[in-house]
């Protein structure tokens, strides 16, 4: 635990970690300084002065609280008239040259100048003479839109792109109120990270490109999941909204705080696969290409099974820790070999050190724990005499070449449990669909060795049956996510310290000898 | 009532070259210099009195003890040649007239500080100075007084010239330092100070072209010889730069601590024949404006002018007679500040051109009273907020004359024209 020190808000004594400026350590305990242009991953710059705070007895007596370290003893003012006057001053410079048109803004309901208006300011605007007219929806590149008139030139995204993205494509032009944030002329937003500058902006200046006048903010539900993306599983809000007569449906995945993986960002690729969860996705069984009944399907399946002379379970990388137990057990039960063969989730060379990684699944550590096999040669063992293959949610097509798949095809019946409609789900002699990775829950286990449990976010009119429930249809032991937990624990020795109903919010690290000591 | 201790040589022909400067005392300094121990050098510039030139007023001495000891880092020098406070034209004198004399200081000074690095940052429009500096550098070095050996010591020095962009923000020492960074021109916050992190995060001590200039004579003649001129508060001499409705406006050189009213009479030569006096702005546009009452008491050193709730800045002094309007000249002021804000914080950023609309508003006839108000409010809330202090130098001055001369504003609201008449 980091060092405590003692010091006065408002008079009031509070006990907080020292180190950290005043912004982040007076607000561990709850207690609120508004800010435009600090942000804890990126310094503080400043600029905004909206956090000036009085320091009793200091010199000098007025600070910048996020630029200034909290020491013991210090008496910080909050409350009083001068700070409070302070930041109704501030607030009203800032919006005079605003266009205040929160009706159309796409960060209206998350705006920290609304927040700020309605909390610190609350004055009627005392502007009688024209404001400042700046250039609106500039394409930034990367799908990042902004809007230089709702700008506060915090600094936050110029600040990004050279401290974190290390690209600085962003630049604040120009002094005085003709200052604005633009790119370079011809060279726009080129980095796998831009759309954080979207979150990052304080206010509506950055907006994405896909996301814009989709939904107003207050309407969507702020779920908390895991970018199944890649190995690295961002921790993410997964905000969504269920419109009236319509059906649940992802709006944007957002950054969750996660220190030990994440921080405060993501990437944009894995912020895009929110549109795996809606679009292109398998809905209806079927059975020998035609539509069936979800009975139909898994009697079509369990009928495959038991008429088989070799079956070959096949499992995805980016399954739950749970559904591969739940799949193993039942490839235990019908006597089948297990494969997680799936070369072609592995994108060599993409990572980049930061957070996008060569593993496009979420889910590998899992194989190493369970002790499945994922390599080609044991897949192709697996596949030389079978005559049925049981994929669940693993895409073949992804792993195999046209001809390699054809070949395949030639001796084997491809049964494909799946959510989404891959590549596949047409080849397949029977495709049922099973919920997608926000309409399930589970815990997977990073590239870091991290383990971590993401919930039930998506609730869809017709909620599609959960990937273990079908693996118990087909004759699998497992009957529900709590009872492959607790085999879990018994067959996996990493897992046995570790409590699999209660991960805490930022995951549990299984060290690496855990990972290493592989099942038996 | 002039005198001659900076500008002993400004009226001597090609006293800007090193040959003639030499044959006047220029470089005459070093040796005693250089028999010197650095701690007492700046046990001297402290004993003389020397206050910052570039209008703060800080003692140059004790500025340079604020180095910290013991350090492993480069120490540099950067001399603020970014004169651009209007009304200030002192230091393109001693840049164009007698540049050697600079260089001798920049010596000085960079022995007593330990350092081997000087930077002077010159204005982007002075580009006659420029030259005229860069040449004279140039000789320095030819001569052995610059260079890996200055005067045959094993004692190494460079001068760097470093060239603004027109940025009046970059007067501002810590600006400056991120414009010879490479970077755009913006104040940063402090602490830390440039002392102990200034110029590449290493200590830098920043002075003004006059400070350092003033270095030669102190040196030579001793600390006494230096406040033998001046106040007790205030020694020495000072470059006045006497602009405005005078009859002979120009650059004198004056003791400090003399009756201001005394020297526009008779060093400027006084008003316009049958001109009346309506104000003095006493050093550079950013200090409050005096009235004419208050000018009879006002001398032109630190203490007098801060009693009267003005500051002695650069010694800009510009006399404003019956024809100047305040409104039109406040105008002017804030169109200035507003243009020249870095635009770094919210405050000065928008709130100087808001001023500026408002005021732009009361001449066109369209003001209230309650934009009076709002003007003097804003120059409140904008005050002191900020990382620097360009966005008061605009504010106090400002509020000077919404106080002062706040019947002609309501002038302008009242009738909806020029409260002037005609001239």
């Amino acid at each position: 635990m980091a060092e405590k020190v003692k010091l006065f808000v408002n008079g009031q004594e509070v006990e907080v970690e020292s180190g950290k400026n005043l912004i982040d350590a007076i607000g561990a305990v709850g207690i609120e300084i508004p800010h435009l242009c600090y942000h804890p991953a990126l310094g503080a710059d400043g600029n905004c002065r909206m956090c000036l705070v009085g320091i009793e007895d200091g010199r000098p007596p007025l600070v910048p609280a996020c630029k200034t370290r909290v020491a013991e003893g210090m008496k910080v003012q909050l409350d009083a008239d001068k700070i409070k006057k302070i930041q109704r001053d501030i607030m009203e410079l800032e919006l005079i040259n605003h266009p205040i048109d929160c009706p159309i803004c796409d960060q209206a309901g998350e705006c920290k100048l609304q927040d700020y208006y309605m909390k610190y300011d609350g004055q009627p605007s005392r502007m009688t003479v024209k404001p400042v007219l700046k250039a609106k929806k500039m394409d930034f590149g990367c799908g990042v839109v902004h809007d230089q008139e709702r700008c506060v030139l915090c600094a936050r995204c110029v600040r990004f792109t050279r401290l974190i993205t290390k690209t600085g494509e962003l630049g604040i032009v120009n002094r005085t109120d003709y200052a604005r944030v633009n790119i370079f002329p011809g060279r726009p937003l080129n980095n796998r990270y831009a759309l954080n500058v979207v979150d990052l902006c304080p206010v509506g200046a950055m907006t994405s490109r896909d996301f814009r006048f989709k939904q107003r903010s207050w309407f969507l539900t702020k779920s908390k999941g895991i970018c199944h993306g890649c190995s690295k599983g961002c921790n993410i809000f997964i905000d969504h909204n269920r419109e009236k007569y319509k059906d649940d449906i992802i709006y944007r995945f957002r950054p969750r705080l996660n220190a030990k993986v994440n921080g405060y960002f993501m990437c944009d690729e894995g912020r895009m696969t929110y549109k795996l969860e809606n679009d292109n996705r398998l809905t209806t069984p079927q059975v020998g290409g035609r539509d069936a009944s979800f009975n139909e399907a898994v009697e079509a399946i369990r009928r495959a099974v038991s008429q088989a002379k070799k079956t070959v379970v096949l499992v995805s990388p980016s399954a739950s820790m749970e559904q591969m137990f739940a799949v193993q057990q039942l490839a235990a039960a019908i006597d089948a070999p297990l494969t997680g063969y799936s070369d072609g989730y592995l994108k060599q060379g993409d990572g980049d050190g930061f957070l996008i990684q060569d593993d496009k699944s979420a889910n590998r550590s899992s194989f190493a724990l369970l002790g499945i096999d994922d390599s080609k040669a044991g897949f192709e063992a697996a596949v030389n005499d079978a005559d049925l293959v049981l994929s669940f949610q693993n895409d073949l097509s992804r792993s195999l070449g046209e001809t390699e798949m054809a070949q395949l095809l030639a001796t084997v019946k491809l049964m494909a449990i799946t959510s989404s409609l891959n590549g596949c789900v047409a080849k397949a002699a029977v495709a049922l669909p099973v919920a997608s990775s926000s309409e399930d829950s589970g815990s997977i286990v990073n590239c870091d060795g991290l383990l971590q449990r993401y919930a039930v976010a998506v609730v869809k009119n017709q909620p599609a049956c959960d990937l273990i429930h079908v693996v118990h249809l087909l004759g699998g032991e497992v009957k529900n996510v709590q009872e492959a937990r607790a085999g879990l624990q018994t067959a996996v020795a990493a897992l046995q310290d570790v409590d699999l109903e209660q991960i805490p919010a930022e995951g549990i690290a299984l060290t690496v000898n855990e990972v290493a000591h592989v099942a038996a | 009532m002039q005198v001659q201790v900076l500008s002993t040589r400004f009226d001597i022909p090609d006293a800007n070259k090193i040959e003639v400067a030499k044959q006047h005392g220029a470089y005459a300094t070093l040796d005693k210099v250089f028999a010197m121990q650095p701690e007492e050098i700046i046990e001297v510039v402290k004993a003389s009195g020397l206050r910052g030139r570039g209008g703060a007023g800080f003692p140059t001495g004790l500025k340079w003890s604020f180095l910290p000891k013991n350090i492993d880092k480069p120490v540099y020098l950067a001399v603020n040649s970014d004169e651009s406070e209007p009304a200030t034209f002192k230091d393109r004198y001693i840049l164009v007239r007698d540049p050697h004399m600079l260089i001798e200081g920049i010596i000085i000074c960079c022995y007593a500080i330990k350092s081997h690095a000087a930077y002077i940052y010159i204005r982007g429009e002075y580009t006659t100075q420029v030259k005229v500096l860069q040449a004279a550098i140039d000789e320095a070095y030819a001569a052995g007084y610059l260079g890996d050996s200055v005067a045959g010591r094993d004692y190494k020095l460079d001068v760097t010239v470093h060239r603004g962009a027109g940025a009046y923000v970059c007067g501002e020492e810590t600006a400056l330092l991120e414009s010879i960074e490479g970077r755009k021109g913006q104040p940063r916050s402090k602490p830390p100070f440039p002392a102990v992190e200034g110029l590449y995060g290493c200590p830098t001590i920043i002075n003004n072209v006059q400070s350092i200039g003033s270095l030669p004579f102190i040196l030579a003649n001793g600390p006494e010889a230096y406040k033998a001129f001046g106040t007790e508060k205030s020694p020495g001499t000072h470059l006045f730069g006497i602009s405005g409705l005078v009859k002979k406006p120009g650059m004198y050189e004056l003791p400090l601590g003399l009756p201001i009213l005394e020297v526009i009479e008779k060093v400027a030569g006084g008003l316009r024949d049958g001109r009346s006096l309506k104000g003095v702005i006493p050093g550079g546009s950013s200090t409050p404006v005096l009235t004419p009452e208050e000018a009879q008491t006002v001398t032109l050193d630190y203490e007098s002018m801060a009693a009267h709730k003005t500051m002695f800045g650069s010694g800009g002094i510009v006399v404003l007679d019956d024809t100047v309007d305040m409104v039109k000249l406040v105008e002017n002021l804030i169109y200035f500040y507003h243009h020249e804000s870095c635009g770094q914080c919210t405050p000065c950023r928008e709130g100087l051109g808001w001023m500026l609309k408002i005021v732009k508003k009361i001449i066109r006839g369209e003001g209230t009273t309650a934009d009076i108000d709002l003007l003097t409010e804003l120059c409140d809330n904008i005050e002191m907020k900020t990382v620097c202090v360009l966005s008061a130098a605009c504010t106090m001055s400002t509020r000077s004359y919404l106080n002062k001369f706040r019947h002609e504003f309501e002038a302008y609201v009242a009738g909806g024209a020029p409260a002037q008449a005609a001239m």
